[in-house]
């Protein structure tokens, strides 16, 4: 047990790797040996991250000091071989994306009999990929776990081979291709400058180059940025999000919904780590800022434009993406704890979102008639003054009762759209409520941003209820919604349990926001990072 | 504490109702009552705390740093306010048991019904503005789930949709405005708002902030122009009408104002705006309400009226009108109530609303009758009646207030003039009712409800006519502790009283009622149905607002074909710009260019490759569209090129892999190019055009630009000292502690060893993906004509087609097969050779995979894809597995020594020098062999679909041998 | 010879974008491969240029990095190579099958004019 413990940090990439690898080698036919060991590896990789979340917050004696574990691959000391660093923020995405897996998971076993061959297995590995990226400390190396999440999720897009999602997923991949291309240019740059692809020994010897050495070095790092920015989906990157995630089949597209936070988790880390320098500082938050507002906006632009709730749901993601991008833009350190409290809540929101939505497509009313632009006919006695079937006799009206599976859709429905409308009193609502009072009460230099995320966080509310009425109306109380889906419980339970672990994050807020609030600190102290990582190392 | 009982327990009592059996009428209700009378009684006994001024506060902190908590305070007003919500309550709930069907699923109605209650409580209660704005949303969250109760009936869904978009839109709009007036005090408590009003009405935020909070108020209580939710929300059963839209939610609006009238009101800004949009709702409202057809349509727009009206006083900026708007919150909800509750008994009873069908049902219903004639003239003002009291008040404020801003006569003359209207429809609704002969054909034959049905709107007419007599003894004191809880010492002295002496007011009630009467009675002597509004009954909101939202939509849906495109190029473009942009920002410091290194001599050799090279590249680039081929074969020049610049500079394991690399991909793409469509530059139209030119000029612009930005990050990268670290540490330490002399190859397999583990998972997972795309791939059409070329070859093989148990291929490629399968076993130990010695020398297991597949691909060329598939015996995603596995395991291994994940580990078996790290790079071989010939595979065996039925035979033995012949989609 | 590296180095690049920007897959296919042969140089030349110094450890040369080529940009473009070949490919069995399910080999999956 204790070597489980001392080998922790690194279970979250290995466990999915062994399992994805041995199924390759089950038969086609031996479906029920793949689930048990998928549903296998997804309990673990959330135990150990749930672990990890404690190591990190120090409840656990004898666990590291100031909550940072530091994994030495291979056992060669840090700057020169590979380490994982489990810091708090990397923990609670480690947590996130477990519990959004299993979840995920879950459903899709419910979901179909037989999801074909390879669907397990390319769900590991995406888990290889994301749990890396969070976890590794080297530059290169996220390039690579990059790299693995991005192609497994090439092959999850492409699931099913309908035309659309052939042109979407080459439209998904050309651009990631594109990108990955300047994230090695700007790793090659930093190495290039540096000599070094440690990011703990990268930031320590920041403060040690010659200004023209850090210009170069500050353009490889604005390359990886843009590379960020890309798989973060910030707009104008994101063209390809809304049609990929809608398209992509419900329980992918709830894995999807933290995919775009790892490059959000990237933005971060490596921002905190670089960003000393005032000047890149300065130009990095103005960037963040805009693409985050200008990203908001169009993700409520196209919440309202959305015909169908997968969409909808999609351009919900892009509008959390510009949320999260446009806080940290503004650059306040009191922002991150709450900033990270929304992205767990919009995380786990969409995910369910995404499920419910597959749900309700069984009762094939996602994809209804677009409504006329015609006007709706006046009552005809106002048109030719005839006496009309009477109208007001709504007499002995009778409502129907709802059935227990439409009452559960449409209660996680209004749930989901609360949550993403930001309404009250769900956590949605804490959340951007949080970041909105901080934001405020910071009497930071220049106002008028705050004022700008304000207006545009309430917009896209309002957008998000706008829409959401609409699509839901027609989904749940329109007639042809007598026709009723069966449901099973195991595709059910998963949702509802997504959504009660945001309730439970409302309602320990305080204990979560105090969690979150040391995770900040930790990420806004690198000193503490570098000295974790590299010790006394040369 | 009881303040909090006070609020959650409506709310607990909701999540139970939802709990109870579908149709549980009774116990439905009897619950619901019980709680709201309970609630009743809570608030009740907390009047003497807050007499004189006395407040109740309870405070239950949550998230404090974030000023979210649960704060509820109690003062007079809002004691007054509870009390109404909760008695109001109780009485509609009674009412509801009997109005609601038996076949209705009543226990989702009255969790409803509590839920609201609840939120109600909750913004009445809040000491908190943050707090009040929730409970605010909430309200519209309930009342939109209550209108759509029906909601099979197309009516309740748009109805609700509208009233929930305009009031949670308004709620948002009290939000910021909120958001802002904490950030101008510094609190979001309500009571260091109200304390710090001057500090309000002197920042320059004051204007903004109060449209703002203003805005949100109107929407919620109906007023122009945000008025034309609440006709349309009558579509909900009658008693969520009686209750939310006439008697509690719709005051949440004026609730605000007057809450916060201390703090904001005083200004000329504060009478223009809510002064103005009262007096325009009264008189619209009023106007409005007297020509509807519909029962429930009179009365929701006199609700509208009446809300104008308080609005109004709210909005004349003097002590004595605040008064006068809470003593008319009151009497509105009870009269309003009580007639609501007489609507729907009379369309209980007969069947319909419609105002041109009923008449002469005194004679059928005289107790309804009765009632409802008294609430109507409450309504309307008539002496001895409650509705007459606030309404003498309201005159006497707009005369005082008249001449605040030279508008000496338009205040009364717009009071007189609605309450004109209000008496008109208050007769209307009687007359047309109640009076006249009775009427022939109706639904269903009128006659009293049961008692139950009509007890509630009874007693709240007994309320009426004892306020309206005794006021001083009922509402009076009430109403001081309300007003003195907000105007605190600044208490105007007022008398509460019947009679007054013969004033102005007086004169003016004596004109409305008069004037009411003669107007309503010329209309109705004209004939006329007076069933819809002259000149604005061409405004049907719902309609507007339905088309809008469909405007609204299509419209975004045209943006969002500009902001999220589906065209792949802009979004590369977007990418290439934006790194460009980023480069720029960066880079425009300048003085990096040059490092301090003294550039090496050019050797003319390596220009000159370079110079073919870069000609090779610009070669494909212009031919890749019309001259696949020849493209692919200048990229594969390119790739020689950097080759041979790999070993120029000293990297033979790079030379070596990229050499295989190539090889493979150029196969690889050979393969591919037989599936695209033909192109001739000549019968290209597009080609021509100035646009087309235009675009091509700019990507050109961009591509020579993306390139300088290249050339000069690479010469100022080349141009500076090394200062890798990590390599000095990499050169010592590989032979010592890596144990192998090729330090390239320790680093991949050792140092970091992690990135090689992650690349392979990489190229496995992307062959499992080509594999099971290819599986379903179907070829165009068109590309299924065998080449002339073929056709020919088969017809020369005809004779010899069936034996491919031979061992070599019949035909003209006899003699290369012959090389090609000698080369197989020597290529295979080649490879072999490769991984063993790649620790100390160029190869690794990549290069050797490759070498390995390259020997298995030249079997295809020259055997045919038939010939090989059916001698393979294994199944590539195996090898995959087994590949990534092993590595895996080479890992796993150093944990049994307590070693971190993929330490190396030497294993001595009797002299048998083994690592794990050998075991490693097996690994890494045997996943690329794998990946290498299932892509390969799935990609050759294409050429099977199209010839299908020619060599039907021959591949169903192949399938017999469980050759990994792709299965076709099924 | 810096500048001939350098110069090289931006002209595959730009081929490569220009091809990237272009609406027939199989161009967008081979402006990717450009690409990443650029891709790869620029990360071999961040280890400088070193003529006949093979990172390979010879009896005789003492253990000391001045003797050997920067060994570390060889192993990331090693690595590189793969994952670009392996997503080249990847990228090219999904550009036959846009075709075979469209018909078109556009990048949009059907032609400009329809």
């Amino acid at each position: 047990m204790s070597l489980l413990l001392t080998h922790l940090p690194v279970l979250p990439i290995v466990v999915p790797l062994v399992t994805g690898a041995t199924m390759l080698l089950l038969r086609e036919r031996h479906r029920r040996a793949r689930v048990t060991l998928a549903l296998a590896s997804a309990v673990v990789q959330l135990g150990a991250a749930v672990t990890l979340l404690a190591f990190t917050t120090g409840l656990v004696p004898g666990a590291w000091a100031e909550g940072i574990g530091v994994y030495r691959i291979g056992g060669w000391p840090a700057p020169f071989g590979i380490v994982l660093v489990v810091d708090p923020l990397s923990a609670l995405m480690l947590v996130l994306f477990a519990t959004v897996a299993l979840a995920a998971l879950v459903y899709a076993v419910a979901h179909w009999d037989n999801p074909g061959q390879p669907f397990h297995s390319l769900l590991q590995f995406l888990a290889v990929g994301v749990n890396g990226a969070f976890l590794t400390g080297d530059v290169f190396n996220l390039f690579v776990f990059f790299e693995i999440l991005l192609t497994a999720s090439y092959g999850l897009v492409l699931r099913g081979l309908g035309s659309q999602r052939v042109k979407t997923g080459l439209n998904y991949i050309a651009v990631n291709l594109g990108s990955s291309a300047l994230f090695l240019m700007g790793v090659a740059l930093i190495y290039g400058i540096t000599g070094t692809l440690n990011m703990a020994d990268i930031t320590r010897t920041l403060p040690a180059l010659a200004p023209a050495d850090r210009t170069v070095f500050d353009a490889g790092a604005a390359l990886l940025g843009v590379a960020f920015l890309v798989k973060a989906g910030s707009w104008p990157l994101n063209f390809w999000l809304p049609r990929t995630y809608s398209g992509a089949v419900p329980p992918v597209a709830a894995v999807f919904a933290i995919m775009t936070k790892v490059g959000i988790y990237a933005v971060l880390r490596v921002g905190t780590l670089l960003g000393e320098d005032q000047l890149a500082a300065a130009i990095l938050g103005g960037i963040l800022f805009y693409t985050g507002l200008a990203t908001l906006i169009a993700g409520s632009i196209g919440m309202l434009s959305a015909r169908y709730l997968a969409r909808f749901v999609a351009y919900s993601v892009v509008v959390s993406t510009g949320l999260l991008l446009a806080t940290l833009g503004l650059g306040l350190e009191e922002l991150t704890a709450p900033v990270l409290f929304y992205l767990a809540t919009s995380v786990l929101t969409t995910a369910a979102f995404f499920m419910l939505t597959g749900m309700a497509e069984r009762a094939r009313l996602t994809h209804p008639q677009p409504e006329s632009t015609a006007p709706a006919p006046k009552p005809f006695h106002v048109a030719f003054g005839v006496a009309a079937p009477d109208p007001y006799g709504l007499d002995e009206e009778v409502g129907t009762a709802i059935p227990l599976t439409m009452a559960f859709l449409g209660l996680v429905f209004v749930f989901c759209v609360l949550l993403v409308a930001g309404l009250p009193p769900l956590p949605g609502f804490i959340a951007k409520f949080a970041v909105l009072s901080t934001a405020l009460g910071t009497n930071a230099a220049n106002q008028a941003p705050v004022w700008l995320l304000t207006i545009a966080v309430l917009v896209s509310g309002f957008a998000a209820i706008f829409a959401s009425s609409r699509l839901g109306m027609r989904l749940f109380w329109a007639q042809a919604a007598r026709r009723v889906p069966r449901l099973r419980v195991l595709e059910a339970a998963p949702v509802a349990l997504l959504v009660l672990v945001t309730f439970a994050m409302a309602a320990f807020a305080p204990a979560v926001m105090q969690f979150l609030q040391a995770a900040s600190a930790s990420l806004h102290d690198p000193d503490a990072y570098v000295q974790a990582v590299l010790g006394g190392a040369p | 504490m009881l303040l909090a009982l006070i609020v959650l327990l409506p709310f607990a009592g909701s999540v139970l109702a939802a709990l109870l059996p579908k149709h549980a009428r009774n116990v439905a209700a009897a619950f619901a009552g019980t709680v709201a009378l309970a609630c009743a009684v809570l608030v009740a006994i907390q009047y003497p705390q807050v007499t004189g001024g006395g407040v109740v506060r309870s405070y239950l902190p949550w998230l404090p740093d974030l000023g979210l908590n649960l704060y509820l305070r109690m003062d007079g007003f809002a004691w007054l306010f509870a009390m109404l919500v909760t008695l109001i309550g109780a009485l509609v709930v009674f009412y509801a048991r009997y109005y609601m069907s038996v076949k209705d699923p009543v226990a989702r109605f009255f969790s409803f019904l509590l839920a609201f209650m609840g939120a109600m409580l909750g913004i009445v209660l809040s000491g908190n503005l943050i707090q009040l704005v929730v409970f605010w949303e909430l309200t519209s969250l309930t009342s939109f789930v209550l209108i759509a109760y029906w909601y099979h009936l197309d009516e309740a869904r748009r109805g609700a949709r509208m009233a929930l978009v305009v009031t949670i839109g308004g709620g948002f709009v009290l939000l910021l405005g909120v958001l802002m007036l904490g950030a101008m005090v510094g609190s979001y408590d309500i009571e260091v708002v109200l304390a710090s009003a001057d500090a309000i009405r002197g920042h320059p935020w004051y204007a903004p902030m109060l449209v703002l909070i203003i805005v949100g108020a109107l929407t919620k209580s109906a007023q122009f122009p945000f008025h034309f939710w609440l006709p349309r929300a009558m579509a909900a059963p009658t008693p969520v009408s009686a209750y939310l839209h006439s008697a509690t939610m719709v005051k949440a609006g004026v609730f605000l104002l007057a809450r916060l009238w201390p703090a904001l009101a005083g200004t000329e800004l504060w009478f223009w705006l809510v002064c103005g949009a009262g007096s325009l709702t009264l008189l619209g409202g009023a106007f409005n309400a007297t020509y509807q057809r519909d029962i429930k349509g009179v009365l929701a727009y006199s609700t509208i009226s009446h809300l104008g009206l308080i609005t109004m006083l709210l909005g004349m900026n003097s002590r004595l009108a605040l008064v006068a708007a809470i003593f008319h919150m009151l009497n509105h909800a009870t009269f309003k109530a009580s007639l609501f509750m007489a609507a729907g008994i009379v369309q209980h009873e007969t069947g319909t609303r419609d105002l041109s069908r009923l008449c002469g049902l005194r004679r059928a219903m005289p107790l309804t009758a009765t009632v409802a004639t008294v609430a109507a003239a409450a309504m309307a003002g008539v002496p001895l009646l409650n509705g007459f009291l606030s309404k003498e008040m309201f005159f006497a404020e707009a005369i005082a207030t008249g001449d605040f801003t030279g508008l000496d006569f338009s205040l009364p003359a717009i009071a007189t003039l609605g309450s004109v209207f209000s008496v008109a429809y208050s007769v209307r609704f009687v007359h047309q009712v109640f009076f006249g002969a009775p009427c022939g054909t109706l639904p269903r034959p009128p006659h009293e409800p049961l008692a139950g049905m009509l007890l509630p709107s009874a007693l709240l007419v007994l309320a009426c006519v004892l306020v309206g007599i005794l006021p001083s003894l009922t509402f009076g004191p009430f109403l001081e502790t309300a007003a003195l809880s907000i105007l605190g010492e600044g208490m105007p002295a007022y008398r509460l009283a019947v009679w007054h002496g013969v004033t102005i007011p007086l004169l003016m009630s004596f004109i409305a009622l008069t004037g009411g009467l003669l107007f309503y009675f010329w209309q109705y002597r004209s004939g006329r149905a007076m069933a819809r509004p002259p000149l604005l009954w061409r405004l049907e909101s719902q309609r507007l607002f339905d088309v809008a939202s469909v405007r609204v939509t299509r419209g975004a849906g045209r943006l969002v074909e500009y902001l999220f495109t589906s065209r792949l190029q802009p979004q590369l473009l977007m990418i290439v710009c934006l790194a460009l942009l980023a480069g720029f920002f960066t880079l425009q410091r300048g003085g990096w260019l040059r490092g301090f290194m003294p550039l090496t001599p050019i050797d003319p050799l390596f220009a000159l490759l370079w110079v073919a090279g870069g000609a090779c590249a610009i070669g494909a680039a212009v031919q890749a569209k019309y001259h696949r081929l020849a493209a692919v074969i200048m990229v594969g020049a390119v790739g020689l090129a950097t080759c041979l610049t790999f070993a120029w500079f000293a990297a033979p394991d790079l030379a070596l892999t990229q050499l295989t690399v190539e090889v493979v991909t150029v196969v690889l793409f050979l393969l591919g190019l037989r599936w695209l469509p033909r192109f001739r530059e000549w019968d290209d139209p597009q080609r021509k055009t100035l646009r087309a030119r235009a675009r091509r000029a700019r990507d050109a612009v961009l591509a020579v630009a993306a390139g300088i930005g290249v050339s000069a990050l690479a010469y100022a990268a080349l141009t500076r000292p090394a200062t890798s670290h990590l390599s000095e540490f990499f050169v010592e330490n590989a032979l010592a502690e890596g144990g192998g002399r090729n330090i390239v190859n320790v680093i991949l397999v050792d140092f970091r060893g992690f990135d090689t583990f992650g690349e392979i998972a990489v190229v496995g997972t992307v062959a499992i993906i080509v594999f099971a795309m290819l599986r379903r791939f179907r070829p165009a059409p068109e590309s299924m004509v065998r080449p002339r070329v073929q056709e020919e070859e088969d017809a020369a093989r005809e004779a010899v087609i069936d034996d491919f148990e031979d061992w070599l291929p019949a035909g003209y490629l006899k003699i290369p097969a012959v090389l090609v399968r000698l080369l197989l076993p020597m290529a295979g130990l080649v490879s072999l050779y490769f991984l063993f010695r790649g620790h100390n020398a160029p190869g690794g297991g990549f290069v050797g995979g490759l070498v390995m597949a390259t020997a298995l691909i030249v079997q295809y060329m020259v055997g045919g894809t038939i010939w090989v598939e059916s001698r393979i015996r294994l199944l590539p995603q195996h090898w995959i597995g087994a590949g990534l596995l092993a590595a895996a395991a080479s890992g796993l291994l150093a944990w049994l020594a307590a070693e971190p994940f993929l330490a190396s580990q030497e294993v001595d078996l009797g002299g048998l020098h083994l690592s794990t790290v050998l075991l490693f790079d097996a690994g890494v071989y045997v996943v690329v062999v794998g990946a290498v010939v299932l892509m390969l595979i799935a990609l050759a065996h294409q050429s099977l679909r199209s010839p299908r039925k020619r060599v039907e035979p021959v591949e169903r033995r192949a399938s017999l041998r469980r050759a990994p012949v792709p299965e076709e989609a099924g | 010879m810096e500048v001939v590296y350098a110069l090289a180095t931006g002209v595959l690049a730009a081929c490569g974008v220009w091809l990237l920007l272009r609406p027939r897959t199989f161009q967008v296919l081979l402006g990717l491969s450009l690409l990443s042969y650029a891709t790869n140089i620029f990360i071999f030349g961040m280890g400088r240029l070193t003529l006949n110094r093979p990172p390979i450890i010879r009896g005789g040369t003492p253990v000391d990095p001045a003797f050997y080529a920067d060994p570390t940009p060889q192993a990331l473009v090693l690595t590189a190579i793969v994952i670009a070949f392996a997503t080249s490919a990847l990228f090219l069995v999904v550009l036959l099958a846009l075709r075979g399910l469209t018909g078109t080999d556009h990048v949009d999956g059907r032609e400009p004019g329809e």
